[in-house]
């Protein structure tokens, strides 16, 4: 049960007063009507799912009703920071 | 039947059949039908000893609004309204009504308990009438229809609270004037401190159509804490003292 | 009669309060604070179960609630651990895994063939052919089966509850007491959890010096600090079960399961004693050194009256004290070691005069017709594991065995420490513990009381300074100058085998290393193959052995083998805890009320409570639901629609939003009408639909599916947190009521009603939106059709719901309106052909499939699932949603999901099927392939297991084609 802290609320929360939204920072391509159907495929359905670490988007569902970023360790399951969606990690690269 | 009876006033808590079934005595605080207090089954409850306690009453018909959007603060402060500084935190306005920021682009204005304070009607009709709310980027929320209304009051609320919510709701951490947004027994709610006279309180603020099953699991957690649920009366007692 | 030891032996019993109950039927006399096992005890009774697989005679082993040959049965619970189970008055227990009487277990034979059970059997013998072992489930199960269910027991009330701390000490030995009391500087909020009913640990029954008294001198020390703290809370009888990230740690106390959240946490668990491995190690009698000594110190009860102790550490020599202190007659202390180094109490024992016998081996224990020990047979070692010959007998009631600990390591691993072992000195020890978490005491491999204080007290130091109480450090790491307790090889096989590794499992060592030799070399492949760790106590007692074993037959060091994952729960936890109280909310609408009082058979969707229909008098559900349609038909009815999604957008870039949300246009929709809203995902399936009410220029009402309601608004969020468009998203979902009006008399009814809206055909035409008051209500009103009769949904604030539906039904009293359900709704849209997202959508369901490609436009520069879909029109589509017909009403009504055939060959299948009040035939949706689309051809209908029917694709709608009806 991780303790999550919500960059809108500033606080720590419960894991359960969250939902999980998936990989952060994918960019959606400016021109779709241009990509072949394996760069379009790419795009939708391919994941990095790292061993390590992980930008992820958390929805503050039971809370402020909102978006934001995460970077965890899914090895240890180590939230290292959140942050509003739109910036930029502090935290990038491959742990362990 | 008497003039306060809610089903003939249009607004209806959704708890109103409940509340008859319980032999409540209705009353009216300002346009509102209210529980004023329940007649007992056996032997008499001290209501006003319960509220310190711990008890549980049900506001839903008070006025209550919310306010969202980049420009929803200085709008407010322009409507001669004091804002928190910081987000998750409530005021009282001098007019007695009660100001949340849910956020640096939300806010919910709560009557007082008298209403006495016109804030919410007048911040209503305001809004809707000069459309400001598409200019300075303000829209008004129905927070009086989305949002059940409960008060926990007493000092055993905050251990009541243990049982249903994982926000940490001690009156020493949880201080006077604090705000939680967070889920009770998987209700989405707002929590807010907000005492009446030396008593705890704390404002409930729920989703609506899952009001009755909130109040169900709040008088089921109070049962071990011998809580029960009240009339207003008894909470505009605490206050009087002061 | 049962006999006690005096006062103040037995902290935990109180001698004034007799209690009474039942083992085997048989009435046990035992003490206020006795459990099961103690009492048993106390009237010399040792046999408590039958081992799982051969049916061995059972009893205590640890007394300490930690292994599973203590587990017996109790009226409303299997499984309880005689050992912590307390004793009540009239208690009704019993013995488990018998046939026939505990005494005398028919099953026990199972014994003797033994070698038909081999190590991983159940793999070899069930795996082939398939199935076969669906049929021998049932008789191995019973036959190996533990406690059982009585069904007829009523359930009690279970719950939960959060506690927050900022430190929480788990374990109330010398080590807890010591890190709370130390942690327990100003404002910090410390809890010290302990299972047992007082705090203490080993203080309470071990031996620390030569006198034994300097264990309860420091108890009372430390618990008189403690009390004088109230920033310290103290849970005893209380377990905490597991370790879960950010330090959640979930306490069973009671029935009540405490969720539990600490800024820092401090295990100080302890360490669990292990069994020594040699023939019959298993029999009732045959204990821990520490199981006796709490017998003795916390019950007061008489282990035996002559003792053999088995020792490779000093700590037998303070066991053997302890017994000798008692009465109990010490017949010889076996030790293991050839030359061991003494310290102040072993040479008390040897100044006693007490029997010792160094480099000895207990090799194997004897027992009599009660089965419980009678003697043992203990030889010289020649080398690790092997013995002379020829032994001596030593008669004996009772085998005491201290010869090395483990470290309750389940917790830190669970925290992701890592277990390592020490070759040399046999010891385990834990690394690399999150910064959230410390260590103390005999967990991290202390076991002098001075070393496992002052390693509490430096634990309290760095949780209290991490959480910025304190500042100073937390001083140098305790390394202990202590030789090691743990013996590497307490382990001595026997050509009859019954050297239980396992006592849960009935596994020994032969089993151990045939598991090895049938190539499962790695330890996780041991324990699935051997079960072994696999039964209720999970290894505590076997995990060492067995890797020590594994690690010989491999030819690997302990070091390199390791250990299993200790998953939670610790100990085993009552369903109930999991189960009860749980929170599934119900959403009520404000009208709620009066479909109860109109005779509503209410369904669930999702959390939201809907009439499916209302009954009428004895009339049957299908004649009622049809009645609903034919009101609606030919005259007027009223629905509650108030589960239906309401989203407010509201702002400049509204219009631009819902262009690249839905798959419509919505720029030019002028204000007051409203547009279908069709959602599509990125990959070009359907996932909701709606409608979109134009309010005013930069205000839009969309509505949404019941289901839908909550993803599409969070989707929203989500796809606006990228776009960055000015507007605001609120879900209006439980803020507004909904009403749809319908049928040919709806008109009517709403001109009744005292409201500033024109509601005539040409002022508020199909599809118009119109904002207004109802009888002084704020009411936002949509034409729709859905039912496919002139239709007004109106939408009011949720307070005043059921003041609108008052309302409404006082204004249709002349015109004989009528309230219909979910049931004739489906019916109804059914006939009209619209169809219902995820009812009649799957996964895969894109616009054109479902005949909805005139609700996606193509001439926009960009939608969520425009890309896709155009690359799906580039291909035919696979399938397509069509209505079918069927004449013939005799014929079984095919049922949603029923396939459509092509020969053998599934083509398709059923998404809704309806008999048609109106059309008096039965009409439905099903998904065909391309070459059955067209209208008039025929398809079947699997619809039961050999059963056919032919339906006729017919175009959509059903009813009124040419939408004459609702548009009047």
């Amino acid at each position: 049960m991780l303790l999550i802290y919500c960059p809108h609320c500033l606080e720590y929360r419960e894991e359960e007063e969250f939902s999980y939204g998936g990989e952060a920072h994918i960019s959606r391509p400016v021109d779709p009507e241009k990509l072949t159907d394996e760069e379009w495929g790419d795009y939708l359905f391919f994941r990095k799912n790292p061993k390590g670490i992980h930008h992820e988007m958390w929805f503050h569902s039971s809370g402020c009703r909102r978006y934001f970023n995460v970077t965890r360790d899914t090895l240890t399951y180590e939230i290292l920071e959140t942050y509003e969606v739109g910036c930029t990690p502090k935290i990038t690269g491959i742990s362990s | 039947m008497s003039i306060a009876d809610p089903t003939t006033s249009a607004r209806r808590s959704p708890l109103t059949h409940w509340h008859k079934n319980n032999r409540a005595i209705f009353t009216m605080i300002g346009s509102s039908s209210v529980v004023e207090s329940y007649e007992p089954k056996d032997g008499s409850i001290d209501e006003q000893r319960q509220a310190k306690e711990l008890a549980i009453c049900d506001l839903s018909t008070l006025p209550r609004t919310g306010f969202k959007g980049q420009g929803a603060s200085m709008w407010l402060g322009e409507q001669g309204l004091h804002l928190p500084s910081s987000s998750n935190s409530a005021v009282i306005q001098s007019s007695g009504s009660l100001i949340a920021k849910l956020s640096d682009q939300e806010a919910l204005i709560l009557s007082d308990i008298f209403a006495l304070s016109n804030d919410v009607g007048n911040l209503v009709n305001r809004s809707t009438s000069d459309h400001r709310e598409l200019t300075q980027q303000t829209y008004i929320l129905p927070r009086g229809d989305s949002h059940c209304w409960f008060t926990v009051t007493g000092s055993k609320a905050s251990e009541m609270f243990s049982k249903i919510c994982a926000v940490d709701l001690r009156t020493h951490k949880f201080l006077l004037g604090s705000v939680a947004q967070t889920s009770l027994a998987r209700v989405s709610s707002v929590i807010i401190r907000h005492d009446f006279g030396d008593t705890p309180c704390f404002y409930v603020l729920s989703d609506i159509s899952s009001a009755e099953f909130l109040w169900d699991c709040l008088l089921d957690a109070m049962y071990e804490y011998n809580g029960v649920n009240i009339g207003i009366n008894a909470l505009q007692s605490l206050i009087d003292k002061h | 009669m049962t006999k006690r030891l005096p006062h103040p032996y037995g902290r935990l019993i109180d001698r004034t309060k007799k209690i009474q109950f039942s083992f085997e039927g048989k009435i046990v006399d035992g003490l206020a604070g006795d459990t099961v096992a103690t009492a048993l005890l106390a009237n010399n009774e040792w046999l408590l179960s039958r081992s799982f697989k051969y049916h061995r005679p059972r009893g205590v082993l640890t007394l300490a609630g930690q292994d599973a040959n203590t587990m017996i049965q109790l009226p409303s619970n299997p499984n309880a651990l005689a050992d912590k189970e307390l004793i009540t008055e009239g208690l009704e227990a019993k013995g488990q895994n018998y046939s026939g009487t505990l005494e005398k277990d028919r099953g026990s034979i199972l014994g003797l063939f033994s070698r038909f059970l081999p190590v991983g059997f159940y793999y070899k013998a069930f795996f082939r052919p398939r199935g076969i072992w669906e049929k021998w489930a049932a008789v191995i199960r019973k036959k190996a089966g533990l406690g059982v269910i009585d069904q007829n027991i009523s359930p009690s009330y279970y719950d939960k509850q959060y506690k927050f701390f900022d430190v929480v000490v788990v374990g109330g030995g010398p080590a807890g007491m010591q890190a709370a009391l130390d942690s327990a500087v100003d404002g910090c909020e410390v809890l010290l959890i302990d299972e047992n009913p007082i705090l203490g640990g080993s203080l309470n029954y071990s031996r620390f010096d030569v006198e034994g008294c300097q264990g309860q001198l420091i108890r009372q020390e430390l618990i008189s600090a403690i009390e004088a703290k109230n920033n310290i809370s103290v849970m005893t009888d209380a377990v905490c079960n597991g370790w879960f990230a950010d330090n959640w740690l979930p306490v069973v106390a009671g029935n009540r399961l405490f969720k539990v959240r600490a800024a820092q946490t401090i295990l100080c668990t302890g360490s669990l004693e292990q069994p020594a491995l040699f023939h019959n190690n298993d029999l009732p009698g045959v204990i821990m050194g520490s199981a006796a000594q709490r017998m003795i110190h916390l019950y007061g009860v008489y282990p035996g009256s002559a003792a053999v102790i088995l020792t490779g550490n000093n700590d037998g020599y303070g066991v053997a004290l302890d017994l000798h202190d008692a009465g109990i007659a010490i017949k010889a202390i076996v030790d293991l070691r050839d030359k061991p180094i003494y310290d102040a109490i072993a040479e008390k024992a040897i100044d006693l005069g007490l029997t010792v016998k160094t480099g000895y081996a207990v090799y194997a224990a004897h027992h009599k017709r009660t089965r419980s020990v009678k003697s043992v047979d203990i030889r010289k070692i020649i080398r690790p594991g092997v013995c002379e010959e020829i032994g001596d007998i030593i008669d004996c009631d009772v085998v005491c065995m201290s010869v090395g600990y483990a470290p309750a390591y389940q917790l830190a691993c669970q925290a992701g420490a890592q277990l390592s072992y020490n070759d040399t000195s046999a010891i385990f020890t834990l690394k690399h513990c999150p910064s959230n978490l410390q260590l103390a005491g005999s967990v991290n491999s202390l076991w002098d009381l001075d070393e496992v204080r002052s390693e509490a007290s430096r634990a309290a130091r760095i949780v209290t300074k991490s959480l910025g109480f304190i500042s100073e450090t937390e001083g140098e790491i305790i390394s202990s100058a202590k030789p090691s307790p743990n013996h590497p090889w307490p382990i001595f096989s026997h050509p009859k085998g019954k050297e239980f590794v396992d006592f849960d499992e009935d596994l020994t060592i032969s089993d151990i290393i045939n598991a090895t030799s049938d190539g499962y070399e790695h330890i996780q492949l041991v324990k699935r193959y051997s079960t072994c760790g696999m039964g209720p106590s999970q290894g505590r007692h076997s995990a060492l052995a067995a890797a020590r074993i594994v690690a010989w037959a491999t030819n690997r060091s302990v070091a390199e083998t390791g250990v299993t994952t200790a998953r939670p729960p610790f100990s085993a936890e009552k369903l109930g805890l999991s189960a009860g109280r749980s929170f599934y909310p119900k959403r009520l609408t404000n009208m709620h009320t009066r479909h109860i009082d109109a005779g509503a058979e209410m369904l669930q969707a999702g959390a939201w409570f809907r009439p499916a229909f209302y009954h009428q008098g004895k009339l049957d559900n299908q004649s009622c639901i049809n009645n609903e349609v034919d009101n609606i038909r030919n005259n007027v009815g009223l629905v509650d629609v108030s589960t239906l999604g309401g989203i407010d957008l509201r702002g400049p870039d509204v219009a631009e939003f819902l262009e690249r949300f839905y798959t419509f246009r919505f720029k030019k929709q002028p204000v007051g009408r409203a547009r279908y809203a069709l959602l599509t995902n990125e990959a070009g399936i359907v996932i909701d639909d709606g409608v979109a009410c134009r309010l005013s220029e930069f205000h839009y009402y969309i509505t949404a599916t019941t289901g839908g309601a909550d993803r599409v608004y969070q989707s929203m969020l989500k796809w606006n947190s990228q776009w960055r468009l000015d507007l605001d998203i609120s879900n209006v979902t439980s803020a507004y009521c909904g009403i749809n009006i319908a049928g040919p008399n709806a008109r009517h009814v709403l001109t009744k009603l005292q409201s500033d809206i024109d509601f005539s055909s040409d002022a508020f035409p199909y599809m118009g939106v119109r904002t207004g008051v109802i009888s002084n209500i704020p009411a936002r009103v949509i034409r729709v059709g859905f039912v496919g009769e002139i239709g007004y949904e109106i939408h009011v604030p949720q307070l005043v719901g059921e003041a609108l539906w008052d309302l409404v039904i006082e204004a249709g009293h002349e015109f004989g309106i009528q309230p219909f359900g979910i049931e004739a709704q489906r019916i109804l849209r059914l006939e009209k052909g619209h169809i219902i997202i995820g009812q009649d959508t799957d996964a895969m369901s894109n616009p054109n499939e479902i005949q909805m490609g005139w609700a996606v436009s193509r001439d926009k520069p960009f939608f969520v699932g425009g890309r896709t879909i155009s690359e799906l029109e580039r291909k035919p589509p696979l399938r397509k949603l069509v209505g079918f017909l069927i004449d013939d009403l005799n014929s079984p009504m095919p049922q949603e999901s029923h396939l459509v055939l092509d020969g053998t060959k599934m083509t398709g299948r059923v998404t809704s099927c309806n008999y048609s009040p109106t059309l008096k035939k039965i009409i439905g949706l099903a998904y065909v392939p391309l070459e059955k689309a067209e209208s008039g051809s025929t398809i079947v209908i699997k619809s039961s297991e050999d059963y056919s029917v032919e339906a006729t694709v017919t175009e959509l709608p059903f009813y009124d084609p040419k939408s004459l009806r609702q548009e009047l």
